[in-house]
């Protein structure tokens, strides 16, 4: 019954064997056991559990861990590079932009997917870029603020 | 306060680079060896008896070990001890963590899987038969109370599980003296704070030594820890509560079925078992806020004074009686609001439906105290011919009689109402902005201006609800007690240990800026331990991240062990330095005799010697470099327990907000819009201004979409439609408006830094203030604002019945 899975996972190759049935979000936390991909609705409207696949922003709950079989996947570990937390992070550290860190490692990755899009999103494109990720503590307001003040960041490429 | 270098500070916080990381850590990325993974089946049925229970067919799946029955809960633990929410009932109701013989609401829980994965669990849940016996479902709290409605409890003769009042002041001579009464009829919806993770809870007992430790994500220690203690023979209890995912309320009371459900799936398969609530699942049975409906009466003079108000309240607790009262006895918190009346009557009934049971949300009962204040404020103004801002300012408490002791016995500590109203009228220039309102309206636009006050209490009193049971026999706690324990490490470094949990609130950060005020350490070197142990945890019965309690309480023990330590550290200083404790300073975590620089010690040193080198430390100190100091209100008498008029000190600081709103309403599809919204806000000293910040967006983000239409809907059979985030109608980044926030901080000269509570806060007055503005931009078609969620679905029926 379990399928053998191939991918890369922040850069490293893994191999392993998962059930069909079994969601990338739970494989990710449960068989790789990264377990910075949280999960909140199981149903794809909170965002908790996004993560990156081939460069795109996706809810790791909608999908099959065997979906993933040969894809590169980027989940809120991957962002900080030789330990050095990467510039989107840094920004939701300095402005306040959590409260329970739950929604945190999908608010991230949207971030990052949209600022990589489109490094000039004005403040109404960073709202509905962030519409797809639910936050319950923040009233979002220095989420988007620290999304604001990094974009510059990333116009530097 | 004077100069501070730490307190009041932009600092870099504790808990944000491990969020950032993927690195908190939740109860579900806790696993352990042999761990079985637990699934709930729970009731389909509003109402109706519950017979056997068939679990063979679920034992057979392989991967299933164990499968726990509403029979073996019943036969295996005993019911809960009634708490302070239903020390009302006339007769005791016995509540275990399963439903017993009958079913309630939806979603109530019947059973119990274990097995070795979650999806094998789910798999048997599908294959486990119970038999019911459907009954009539009642969900309306009216229909419930008629004589011929299906009784919830038998132990009951009706479905009114309580019936009380608090009085005070002499309310009849108000209405006597009165030249005018208002009336209004209001209502406020069901809803929730969803945090984005759901209830949670790991138990493992060890049989051996019959220990059973849980890590959960309950908000308050005490109740998960009384709750086992009550309901299972398990007297070696150790509760964690890691990492929390947001709690505002929905994680303190009916987690405890939960906690003691898992435990017993422990103490059973003699293994450790996880259990994870899924999102329906919380919508379903983790709690809602009350439905609660008010008939108001305000006697008023003809200059707009208030005299006084009789209320009756309605409270639509749900299917379950632990938490009976809670929304009313929540009321004393601010009963009075801002305002100097003197003269109020409240009645309240709790009536039992088959809806999900009631739990505290982000303010519980005071933002509808608030809502009936500011909204009579509105009517009496629209009665009188008068500026609602001049009723308010009429009304308010006066600047220069603070502190004041409002007749229900709360003790404000310190405010300006006035200044803050002002303030607000000001900002929003408010008397033009009407004008110019007024003339759009004219020309068919829809705005409308709210204007409103309200105040936020914090740090409980856990005796406020004997208010309304003068006659109990136990006392369930008073006061508040907290503790906080210190400790210089062998490396000079600081570890911090609090009493209380946190659900997201920044108290690492908070903390680690006060002990370095008092330490004379940067917080960098102050580390805050991130979890609650009760193992090691000084905790009391306010170690509990509900009532606004952290400022008050962990503040005041996180300040008091600080500068017990500093105490002792100048001790020790002083002997091996050769002077005295006055004499010596603290800078950067190195103690220098003032005015001379070349006799040093640093932390470091001190920390080496206190714990290794007794022949260095003076004869009658203690060795080591640790404190624990539990903190108590200095200023909690008199009211601490109820005297015989029900005065009580619900609550022992206050904040305060004036809070403007400015929407448009689309006529044609019924949205609302919040076009401004301003916060003049009163939190007392700022210890650091990101987090209060944070609280006051995050808490008038949920008060304006509480308003605006999220919420829980029923049909008529009891059935829950709302049970998805998206059905719920839970808003994201575009529905949320930016919000501009402004401090006028009246620092407490009760609390140990003058500091006042910031987090139910803007959630209080906010619903009041859409309410308000709304009502102002439908002006036109002669509509008054009496009931909430004023989704688009309402609004537009309100514009269509006010065109006709």
């Amino acid at each position: 019954m379990r399928q053998l899975i191939q991918l890369r996972i922040n850069g490293q190759a893994y191999e392993e064997e998962a059930e069909p049935r079994m969601l990338l979000a739970f494989f990710l936390r449960e068989t790789i056991g990264l377990t910075g991909t949280h999960v909140g609705c199981v149903v794809g409207e909170c965002g908790a559990c996004s993560i990156l696949l081939d460069g795109r922003v996706v809810k790791s709950c909608l999908l099959f861990a065997v979906q993933a079989n040969g894809k590169e996947i980027t989940t809120v570990e991957g962002l900080a590079q030789d330990g050095e937390l990467s510039p989107i992070q840094e920004a939701f550290v300095k402005h306040y932009a959590l409260q329970c860190g739950y929604c945190t490692s999908g608010m991230l990755l949207a971030s990052h997917a949209l600022l990589t899009r489109n490094p000039d999103s004005s403040e109404e494109e960073i709202r509905r870029g962030l519409a797809g990720n639910l936050c319950m503590c923040t009233g979002y307001t220095q989420i988007v603020d620290a999304v604001k003040a990094v974009a510059g960041e990333y116009k530097k490429g | 306060m004077t100069e501070t270098r730490y307190i009041g500070k932009r600092i870099r916080s504790k808990e944000g680079p491990r969020h950032v990381s993927g690195g908190g850590q939740f109860v579900d990325d806790v696993s352990l060896p042999g761990m079985l993974h637990a699934v709930v089946l729970r009731s389909s049925y509003a109402h109706a008896r519950l017979g056997h229970i068939d679990t063979r067919a679920a034992l057979e799946v392989p991967g299933v070990v164990a499968v726990l029955t509403s029979e073996e809960v019943k036969r295996r633990s005993r019911p809960f001890k009634p708490g302070r929410y239903s020390a009302g009932l006339r007769k005791p109701i016995p509540e275990y963590a399963t439903a017993v013989d009958r079913v309630r609401y939806v979603g109530e829980p019947v059973a119990m899987v274990a097995a070795r994965s979650r999806a094998v669990a789910e798999d048997a849940l599908d294959l486990i038969s119970v038999k019911y016996e459907p009954l009539p479902a009642v969900v309306d709290p009216w229909e419930a109370m008629e004589p011929a409605a299906p009784l919830l409890f038998d132990e009951l003769d009706s479905n009114v599980a309580w019936k009380g009042a608090v009085s005070y002041g002499d309310v009849d001579e108000a209405f006597q003296s009165a030249d005018q009464i208002v009336r209004e009829k209001l209502k406020i919806h069901r809803y929730s704070s969803t945090p984005l993770e759901s209830l949670a809870c790991l138990a493992s007992f060890d049989d051996a030594s019959r220990k059973l430790t849980v890590w959960c994500n309950g908000q308050n220690p005490e109740v998960i820890y009384d709750a086992l203690g009550e309901a299972l023979d398990v007297q070696d209890v150790r509760v964690i509560l890691p990492d929390i995912g947001g709690g505002f309320g929905q994680k303190i009371h009916l987690i405890r079925k939960y906690v003691v459900l898992t435990g017993l799936m422990s103490v059973k398969t003699g293994r450790p078992v996880k259990w994870i609530e899924d999102r329906t699942e919380h919508m379903m049975a983790a709690g809602q806020s009350c439905g609660m409906e008010f008939d108001i009466e305000a006697a008023v003079k003809k200059d707009g004074t208030v005299l006084g108000l009789k209320i009756q309240e309605v409270d639509d607790v749900g299917g379950a009686v632990s938490t009976l009262t809670i929304h009313f006895t929540n009321k004393l918190n601010n009963l009075f609001s801002t305002y100097k009346v003197k003269n109020l009557r409240l009645e309240g009934r709790s009536v039992v439906t088959n809806k999900c049971p009631v739990v505290p949300n982000r303010g519980i009962g005071k933002p509808s105290m608030c809502f009936i204040w500011e909204r009579m404020m509105d009517r009496v103004a629209q009665e009188l011919g008068m500026s609602p801002v001049e009723v308010r300012l009429q009304n308010l408490v006066p600047t220069r009689e603070f502190p004041y002791t409002a007749p229900n016995g709360n003790l404000y500590d310190s405010g300006d109402y006035t200044r803050l109203l002002e303030r607000a009228v000001e900002k929003l220039e408010y008397e033009k902005l009407r004008k110019e309102l007024k003339q759009k309206r004219e020309k068919g636009k829809c705005l409308g201006v709210g204007l409103v006050i309200g105040l936020e209490p914090g740090g409980r009193n856990a005796a406020r609800d004997m208010a309304i049971f003068p006659n109990v026999k136990e006392l369930p706690g008073a006061g508040g007690v907290e503790g906080a324990t210190i400790k210089l490490e062998r490396n000079g470094s600081v570890t911090v240990f609090l009493g209380a949990p946190s659900c997201g609130q920044f108290h690492e950060t908070t903390t680690a800026q006060v002990v370095a005020e008092n330490l004379g350490l940067s917080p960098d070197h102050i580390s805050v331990a991130p979890r609650y142990d009760s193992e090691v945890s000084p905790w009391g019965v306010a170690s509990s991240n509900t009532g606004n309690n952290f400022h008050l309480y962990d503040i005041g023990a996180v300040h008091g062990a600080s500068l017990k330590l500093r105490e002792k550290v100048l001790q020790l200083s002083a002997h091996l330095l050769e002077s005295s404790p006055e004499k010596l300073t603290i800078e950067e975590g190195t103690v220098t005799i003032k005015g001379s620089s070349h006799k040093t010690l640093t932390f470091k040193e001190l920390g080496k010697i206190a714990y290794g080198n007794q022949s260095l430390i003076p004869e009658g100190l203690e060795a080591g470099l640790q404190t624990t100091y539990y903190y108590k209100f200095p200023h909690a008498q008199p009211f601490m327990v109820p005297d015989e008029e029900g005065r009580v000190r619900a609550q022992f600081t206050f904040s305060a907000a004036a809070h403007g709103a400015v929407v448009e309403i689309d006529t044609e599809t019924g949205r609302v819009k919040v076009v401004r919204y301003i916060i003049v806000s009163d939190n007392g000293t700022i210890i650091n201004p990101d987090v209060v910040d944070g609280q006051i967006y995050g808490s008038v983000a949920h008060g304006i979409s509480v308003a605006l239409g999220e919420g829980f809907v029923y049909d008529s059979d009891g059935q829950l439609l709302t049970v998805t985030l998206t059905d719920y109608a839970k808003p994201t980044a575009c529905e949320t408006p930016r919000v501009e926030i402004e401090h006028i901080p009246v620092p407490s000269p009760f609390s140990v830094l003058g500091q006042k509570a910031a987090g139910e806060g803007a959630a209080i007055p906010s619903p009041a203030a859409i309410a308000s503005a709304v009502e102002d931009a439908l002006q036109p078609f002669g509509i008054k604002i009496r009931e909430l969620p004023l989704s688009p679905e309402v609004v537009w029926g309100l514009i269509r019945q006010g065109e006709r």
